[in-house]
């Protein structure tokens, strides 16, 4: 056990932020401020991420067959780190690095690879995720979605709902039911989903969160190949399974907490507030949770790097990436009052970024009944 | 970074476990505890193993240290192990006469451990220095206490006296404190949820298992999180050699985990918990003990966010 960074990994982070000086625009804080979702940051992001890419750093962690360096997983998490802290320059695009791709690598066919695994790697183009619909939200395994075999095409219709990046993406790793027959998780599979086939129509949901955050994809008659099939037919569950073990701490968002709170700390030392002990218990108070949201998602990448099987710690790095973000989201407007309600100011932008971090990905309560039966060993209710 | 013991490190841990399971326990600790007992047996144990001086070995260090304050309080060891094995070392530079108490200048008469202590470590931040004092029979008396740990009330005058370390060195103390504190926290909030869910697994009513109600297991994975974040924040700043904001830090954290692991741990175990018969207060009384000292966590709080973004104190 020991907890530093080794002279590669501190020499890598230097020269990533220096890149980073250099590559964000001066009014990116700005730009960020609508969320990854935003037209203009699903714009910035395919500059961008291909700049990473030309660089060897967007899919490093990745094996060197598929376009990748075999870099540690610690590396990917130190750019990971940067980039969340940052409002995430890469868009939609680090769920094609951080999962989209690692799943395709363990269940694709050698096509699939070929055709997907390269565009990802040169960070040109967007996916988005069809998991979630009307009647299926944390119980993801009630999904109805159907796609009944037609020869060699699944015709699928069905509903997906908060679909962030739906406006933007060309692809939609796509959950359905292939046996209508079936119930929970059997039957199910995945599909790989050209946005452009016909029958999908994608409707924006405004929100409070910000512009183009949320979209219900509507699929009518669509027919996708079956060669755009993820894995074993019936068989989906075990490919969602995996990758939403990366995906639960895919996302560094202990890192845009810490980042916000030293920005919210820069704020009020301008105005003269830091000698308040008041003010120095809030940020405190925050700053630790956030420390310990960082050493718990990093417990998730030193498992990973020991080979170790997924386990209820992604689960439990999550939640604290939860009390993180939604500690800092408050703390902003608590010490701005009436000044944060203008939209776009940074601790209205961060509030309002910060808000669905207890419902995306999984609600809190499915994470802690994981952590009850899995980390705890309580039974099942 | 690597968050899993290297074989050597596991040795160590599992050699104090083994002293432990002899020496240590609940069972143990609650009949020291009738009588304000110092387990010196114990203490005997782990000192002539080594354990005390493993800090300052070479080959080990504040980590492997902060490892063995860990399981003593795991196993509610009724001594002052982070004042021995963590704190002295990292302020004095040298192991010191133990048991080690721990008080400020200006801080309450009454002291961990301070009836049975024969060095008192004094933080004192006015005069900005740390002092040494090393106690006399009669310098300090019991406590009647509740919060499980042998508690004195120290001499009057004597928090102003003893031998002067550098200049700077109550910064040095109040860091490894609270490294030892959040160590001792981190272990005794393990325990207290263990004996927790272990009693609400077995115990039935409805019908059925209290531990399979999602109202109770909630809870209590909300306990797990913070005691999990609290271990590693504890162990990282030990690792670190406790710079002051993380130290801070691993203390405003463990503090604030301790009471809401205390509050839950005591609200679902129902009126047992608050039997002398039952584990849990064993380790719940000393998880307020820890979340009061060196001012609370909002000391705690301020000091992390000071070190982090200045701002007077």
């Amino acid at each position: 056990m020991e907890f530093g960074w080794t002279a590669d990994q501190e020499g890598f982070r230097r020269e990533f932020l220096d890149f980073l000086r250099k590559a964000l625009p001066q009014d990116w804080e700005e730009l960020a401020r609508d969320g990854p979702g935003s037209d203009v940051q699903a714009e910035f992001s395919r500059q961008f991420c291909s700049l990473l890419a030309s660089r060897g750093w967007l899919t490093q962690h990745w094996p060197k067959e598929y376009g990748g360096q075999d870099a540690s997983p610690w590396r990917h998490a130190i750019l990971g780190e940067e980039l969340w802290a940052r409002g995430e320059p890469r868009g939609p695009q680090y769920m094609n690095v951080n999962w989209i791709g690692p799943t395709i690598m363990a269940f694709g066919s050698k096509e699939q690879k070929s055709e997907h695994l390269p565009r990802i790697s040169r960070g040109e183009v967007l996916w988005c995720q069809g998991f979630s619909e009307p009647q299926a939200g944390s119980d993801l395994v009630a999904l109805r979605t159907l796609a009944i075999r037609d020869g060699d095409a699944y015709v699928v219709n069905g509903t997906k709902i908060w679909t962030s990046y739906a406006n933007h993406a060309e692809f939609c790793f796509l959950v359905v039911r292939s046996d209508p027959e079936s119930k929970r998780h059997r039957g199910i599979s995945v599909l790989l989903m050209p946005m452009s086939l016909s029958g999908v129509r994608i409707r924006e949901i405004p929100s409070v969160v910000g512009e183009r955050y949320f979209h219900e994809v509507f699929l009518s008659d669509v027919r996708v190949p079956v060669s755009c099939r993820l894995g074993a037919e019936h068989d989906g569950w075990s490919v969602v399974t995996y990758a939403l073990q990366f995906e639960r701490v895919g996302a560094a968002r202990y890192a845009r907490a810490a980042f916000t709170l030293d920005g919210l700390a820069a704020r009020l030392a301008k105005e003269g507030r830091l000698e308040d002990p008041t003010v120095q218990e809030k940020l405190g108070r925050a700053r630790a949770i956030c420390e310990a949201a960082r050493l718990l998602s990093y417990r998730v990448i030193d498992l990973r790097v020991h080979g170790q099987p997924p386990s209820a710690d992604s689960n439990v790095a999550r939640v604290a990436g939860t009390f993180a973000d939604r500690v800092v989201g408050e703390l902003g407007l608590d010490l701005f009052g009436p000044d944060a309600f203008e939209y776009g100011g940074f601790a209205e932008s961060n509030f309002r970024l910060a808000m669905t971090a207890g419902v995306a990905v999984g609600a809190t309560e499915v994470q802690l009944n994981l952590i009850a039966q899995r980390f705890l060993g309580l039974p099942q209710e | 970074m690597d968050f899993e013991l290297s074989d050597d490190q596991r040795a160590i841990v599992e050699a104090v476990e083994s002293l432990l399971a002899q020496h240590a326990g609940p069972k143990r600790a609650i009949e020291l505890f009738a009588n304000g007992q110092y387990d010196f047996a114990l203490e005997a144990a782990l000192d002539e193993a080594g354990f005390l001086e493993i800090a300052l070995a070479g080959e080990t260090g504040p980590l492997e240290a902060a490892l063995c304050v860990e399981a003593v309080a795991r196993a509610a060891g009724a001594i002052a192990m982070g004042g021995s094995t963590l704190v002295a070392p990292g302020v004095a530079g040298r192991t010191l006469p133990g048991p080690v108490a721990l008080t400020t200048a200006a801080g309450s008469a009454i002291v961990r451990f301070g009836a049975h202590a024969r060095t008192l470590l004094i933080a004192d931040p006015k005069a900005g220095v740390a002092r040494v004092v090393a106690l006399a029979p009669g310098d300090a008396e019991p406590v009647r206490s509740n919060f499980g740990y042998p508690m004195g009330r120290i001499a009057p005058g004597l928090q102003a006296s003893g031998e002067t370390l550098a200049e700077g060195s109550h910064e040095r103390l109040f860091a490894w404190w609270r490294v030892a504190l959040a160590t001792e926290a981190a272990g005794t909030m393990r325990s207290a949820l263990g004996v927790t869910t272990d009693y609400l697994k077995q115990r039935r009513q409805f019908g059925r298992s209290i531990a399979s109600f999602q109202a109770v297991q909630h809870r209590l994975a909300e306990c797990a999180v913070m005691v999990e974040g609290a271990r590693w924040l504890a162990l990282e700043a030990a690792w670190r050699g406790a710079p002051v904001e993380a130290a801070a830090t691993a203390a405003a954290y463990a503090a604030a985990a301790a009471e809401r692991v205390f509050l839950e741990t005591h609200q679902l175990s129902g009126a047992i918990g608050y039997t002398r018969e039952h584990d849990l207060h064993v380790f719940s009384m000393r998880l307020e003990a820890l979340r009061l000292e060196l001012g609370g966590i909002a000391s705690h709080q301020r000091a992390l966010a000071r070190a982090r973004w200045g701002g007077a104190a």
